[in-house]
């Protein structure tokens, strides 16, 4: 799967969990770009994005998210196992 | 036990231990030592004999620790307030308590003009001697800020002689021991009075405290402690573990031999879950309002064949040695065993009252004949049911106070903020569980649907981050009950 298109889908779960009209991510987007990214509403995050695309992580990578770029690195590699 | 000589003893009894890791940095309890001796330097050169209470701001580093310690050796107490918080509502705690100095180990630009900001960080080394003080047990050693449901928080001071009959008891009761080679979980912050255990207690006994940064997500960082680390002693509330309970399947702590729960309601389906994780500790849940000294009771989750619960949650066990408990009606009357009502709390651990604050002290506390002594009582405010054993079930509250992530809040102190800015008192505040399990604020606005932005800023200006709603819904009118009163379970279905 490319980029844009992981970054289309987390688009679409931010605005679902966020419960708001419309977010913008790219790449270097951290929790400090966007409202309501704390770490009560991360948790709900990554798991929305472990549902809608099948996928487990393992805590300790989940510790190492820097920003998108590192989460769309993170989805890719688990789709790949 | 006397808290700050044993504090004394201990700086220089393990002066080669680690004290603190923090930010992966480790600290012996000589270099805190030291530490300690130049923040005394400081308030000596500074602050005057009169001045006895010091605002302090919570950061998570050696110099605030060591702030506290200081303090306490020069005879004053600290307030703490995050840095977080809105300035005015620190402004307001400051104020209200006549505080001139504020301690600091950064600069706190917005608040040099109001009052006297001194400086933790000092670059030096060296160890300043002083005498030994003598500080008499009505000291104060800290006052900690709760919610208030009118609107304004209210100031809880403990002295020396409340922490020392906390102390001396959690020290009687020896399956709360710790040992100076144990690795000791800090995760709360300092403006929450669980840190006085979880700080102070591991010092009291030559062990090690590992703290978290302000700016990690605190269940993520607590696995990496655990697992890095390897600690051993941990006190918690009970939402990180729901949290981590996704990943409960990687996780095998072996080295954790303590896991307490505090500060909240512990589900009895989570912890035996949790109980996988560290297969080789004892497990305990805690409780205890700020009012009667950090801790209170504590349950025994090890005895299984004998396990207490009520709707799922379970028991916050018995009272700590010198603490008697009662179970009141709304007649002030006490109930049979088995019977539900408010749990008041008495013994040396008891606040002397709330600061400057005549109203609520003569609610909050009341003086009653028992067991042939006339005791002064706080009651809690908690619902509970006392067993034949003196076990107690934690029912619910008997006001609007909740707990979000441990700490308290009234409901009433979020709905007086919200009708101030909106000019509107058709708004109801409730607590609501989320799909995580998780408690949120809801804020119901009965009125057509306008942009909250410019409300939810200013409740930013007057409440900490925890206190403002998450959720938002506008409705025709309020629900209310057959009694005329909002009904906030019908409210609560609308999520």
């Amino acid at each position: 799967m490319d980029t844009e298109q992981t970054i289309n889908q987390l688009t679409k779960i931010f605005t679902q969990v966020l419960e708001r009209d419309s977010i913008e991510l790219n790449l270097n987007t951290t929790a400090n770009d966007i409202d309501g990214w704390d770490s009560i509403t991360h948790m709900m995050i990554i798991n929305e994005v472990e549902n809608e695309l099948n996928i487990k992580f393992k805590l300790l990578d989940l510790m190492n998210l820097e920003n998108i770029s590192d989460l769309v690195t993170l989805i890719h590699s688990e789709q790949k196992n | 036990m006397n808290v700050l000589k044993k504090l004394e003893y201990n700086f220089k009894k393990y002066k080669n231990n680690n004290a603190f890791c923090i930010n992966d940095i480790n600290y012996t309890y000589n270099q805190l030592f030291i530490k300690v001796s130049q923040i005394r330097d400081i308030i000596q050169k500074n602050i005057p004999d009169q001045e006895q209470i010091c605002g302090l701001f919570d950061y998570n580093d050696i110099e605030t620790y060591a702030t506290i310690i200081a303090l306490w050796f020069e005879g004053k107490s600290y307030i703490p307030v995050s840095v977080s918080s809105p300035i005015e509502r620190n402004s307001y705690i400051f104020e209200s308590t006549s505080i001139n100095f504020l301690f600091s180990s950064h600069s706190e630009e917005n608040y040099i003009e109001n009052f006297s900001v001194l400086s933790s960080n000092i670059n030096s080394n060296e160890l300043i001697k002083f005498k030994p003080y003598i500080i008499d047990e009505s000291n104060l050693l800290y006052t900690i800020f709760t919610s208030g449901s009118t609107g304004l928080p209210k100031g809880v001071p403990i002295d020396l002689k409340n922490l020392n009959s906390l102390f001396s008891a959690m020290k009687f009761d020896e399956r709360h021991d710790i040992y100076p080679t144990d690795k000791c979980l800090q995760m709360f912050d300092l403006t929450f009075d669980y840190s006085i255990v979880t700080f102070l207690y591991p010092l009291l006994n030559g062990a090690c405290v590992y703290t978290l940064p302000k700016d990690q997500i605190k269940y993520m960082y607590i696995y990496k402690l655990i697992n890095i680390y390897q600690l051993n002693y941990l006190i918690m509330v009970p939402s990180i573990i729901n949290y981590l309970k996704p990943y409960f399947g990687e996780m095998n702590f072996k080295t954790v031999r303590y896991s307490c729960f505090g500060a909240a309601p512990l589900p009895l389906n989570l912890v035996e879950e949790w109980k996988k994780c560290v297969p080789n500790a004892k497990i305990y849940n805690s409780y205890g309002p700020t009012e009667n000294t950090v801790t209170s009771t504590y349950y025994d989750f090890n005895d299984y064949q004998n396990q207490i619960s009520k709707n799922g949650i379970v028991a916050i066990g018995k009272p700590l040695k010198g603490i008697k408990t009662i179970i009141l009606d709304t007649n002030n009357k006490i109930v049979k065993n088995g019977v539900e009502g408010e749990l008041c709390v008495s013994g040396n651990q008891v606040t002397v009252g709330y600061l400057n604050n005549t109203k609520k002290n003569k609610s909050s506390f009341i003086m009653y004949d028992y067991e042939g002594f006339n005791l002064k009582f706080y009651k809690t405010g908690d619902l509970c049911i006392k067993k034949d054993d003196e076990t107690l079930i934690f029912i619910g509250r008997k006001d609007f106070q909740i707990k979000i992530g441990g700490y308290r809040v009234e409901l009433g102190e979020i709905e007086h903020h919200s009708k101030n800015f909106l000019k509107n008192n058709n708004i109801s505040v409730i607590d609501i569980i989320n799909k995580n399990n998780e408690t949120e604020l809801a804020l119901i606005i009965a009125n057509e649907e306008f942009d909250t932005k410019k409300l939810i800023n200013y409740l930013k200006t007057k409440l900490p981050s925890y206190m403002i709603p998450t959720k938002i819904k506008f409705v025709k009118e309020l629900l209310y009950n057959s009694n005329g009163k909002i009904d906030n379970n019908k409210l609560k279905s609308l999520f």
